[in-house]
């Protein structure tokens, strides 16, 4: 090969290293919105999405059906035994339900932390590359999506808005590695413990729970919900489940590994949520910025 | 073919990926093998092994920023990874006689190039936190069985259409 490497395409070679590296940087920055192009691309790379999601979806729903019917008598039994429980959890959810309204009638609370709106969704594609864990949803700002929402499927919370355009928006799944993907979250049990979600071990499959004080002491099976106190999402969305809880590598705080309790491969339709009640007063962070 | 079709091809190739993913993904209780569908890089080796590297290049590019804006975060990755892949392999195929088994070796080839270029990108970047180990067997290896499976279907019917295109291109 003597013309593999003339002085021409060497420097072409090098320039083309440096506009790289510039736009890896610009891109790394994290932007609020999407540029009118962007937001154009994605438009419509998302109605193609939405005309091909459908059949791929229903030929693989397909194959799963066929697997799952070997389990179905065994799912029935446990699930009747279930309902038994459900009745009794059911009275006894409406018993408190009311109590609790009583009680903040008398305190005159009208708002609380904790309500939110749920918008419906569907997905309409994913990442192919599996280093970004993102999915694509068919509902966009036409519909009030607006960036840093939180997003649950029926079993629990699976990830964060990242960014919007017209009709469709893209969701960072929270087993994402990026080093913004960070979420405060609390183990539940007599006493909350608090800690980060960061990132994923794909190698246990399992999302990591870091920056758990060393003297907490957590068991395996306890459930793991968002905190709420980042100010974004709304607390008490199931994450995970603790499967394992080792000292990180310098031995001053404890990782947790957590199973999901959404099956983050298998997303079909999803919610997405938003506070009703900021926690901050916006003129005040206003004020702040100032 | 006419020239108009090519890209719109492509541009369902690579739609499709992102539905297909989700059929390819590992599930519970089975092998957690990564399949990863690069069906539009494959199409593009093809333009540059049959068309001519001007046009593999062109190709690379446009659908390497397509992929860094649809499917990524971050922009500048696929953009570099998939126009250099197209790039290589053009050279590659210059000094090779083209039938199945030589197209379908340099696919692979060019599947493997943009692997490794995206995934030692994305560590320097930090998005990946695999290792090579786990990298080679459970990623790059399942990946291009899936591709070349992938190359062969598309083989007769595809070299057909770009060897007509390229009759075309010389006419003009």
């Amino acid at each position: 090969m003597p013309h593999f490497f003339s002085n021409k395409r060497l420097i072409i070679l090098l320039v083309s290293i440096i506009i790289l590296v510039a736009l890896i940087g610009f891109s790394m920055k994290k932007r609020e919105s999407l540029t009118l192009p962007e937001q154009f691309l994605k438009d419509s790379a998302g109605l193609t999405q939405t005309i091909f999601y459908k059949p791929a979806n229903t030929i693989a729903g397909f194959f799963e059906n066929l697997a799952e019917m070997k389990q179905l008598y065994k799912e029935n039994q446990m699930l009747k035994a279930r309902l038994d429980e459900y009745a009794k959890l059911y009275v006894q959810y409406e018993e408190v339900k009311k109590t609790n309204e009583t009680l903040k009638a008398q305190l005159d609370k009208e708002e609380d932390l904790t309500d939110f709106k749920v918008r419906e969704a569907t997905v309409i594609g994913r990442s192919p590359d599996q280093w970004n864990q993102f999915i694509y949803i068919n509902k966009g700002e036409k519909d009030g999506i607006k960036p840093k929402m939180a997003v649950i499927s029926p079993q629990g919370f699976i990830g964060k808005i990242t960014n919007v355009s017209l009709f469709q928006s893209t969701v960072q799944l929270i087993s994402d590695n990026d080093r913004t993907n960070r979420f405060s979250a609390i183990v539940q049990g007599e006493k909350n413990i608090f800690g980060t979600i960061e990132g994923y071990d794909p190698k246990r499959q399992a999302l990591l729970f870091k920056k758990i004080p060393v003297d907490a002491k957590i068991k395996k099976g306890q459930q793991v919900i968002t905190s709420g106190l980042g100010d974004v999402f709304p607390p008490n969305l199931l994450i995970g489940e603790v499967i394992d809880v080792e000292p990180d590598e310098v031995g001053l705080t404890q990782t947790a590994y957590l199973k999901p309790s959404a099956d983050l491969y298998d997303l079909d339709h999803v919610m997405v949520l938003e506070r009703e009640m900021p926690a901050v007063d916006e003129s005040l962070r206003e004020e702040e910025e100032e | 073919m006419k020239k108009v079709l090519l890209p719109f091809l492509i541009y369902l190739a690579f739609i499709s990926e992102s539905s297909l993913i989700q059929a390819f993904l590992p599930q519970e209780n089975s092998m957690d093998w990564q399949l990863i569908p690069r069906f539009s890089m494959v199409m593009i080796l093809f333009i540059a092994m049959y068309l001519n590297t001007t046009y593999g290049l062109l190709y690379g590019l446009a659908f390497g920023l397509l992929t860094d804006l649809l499917y990524t975060d971050i922009i500048g990755v696929y953009l570099f990874s998939m126009a250099a892949t197209a790039y290589i392999t053009s050279i590659f195929s210059r000094y090779l006689f083209g039938n199945l088994i030589v197209t379908l070796l340099l696919s692979i080839v060019g599947v493997s190039i943009l692997e490794f270029f995206v995934y030692g990108l994305n560590s320097l970047i930090g998005i990946s936190n695999q290792m090579i180990d786990e990298f080679l067997y459970k990623r790059l290896l399942p990946t291009l069985i899936l591709n070349g499976f992938f190359a062969i279907l598309i083989y007769y019917p595809y070299v057909k259409q770009l060897n007509q295109l390229k009759d075309t291109l010389k006419e003009n």
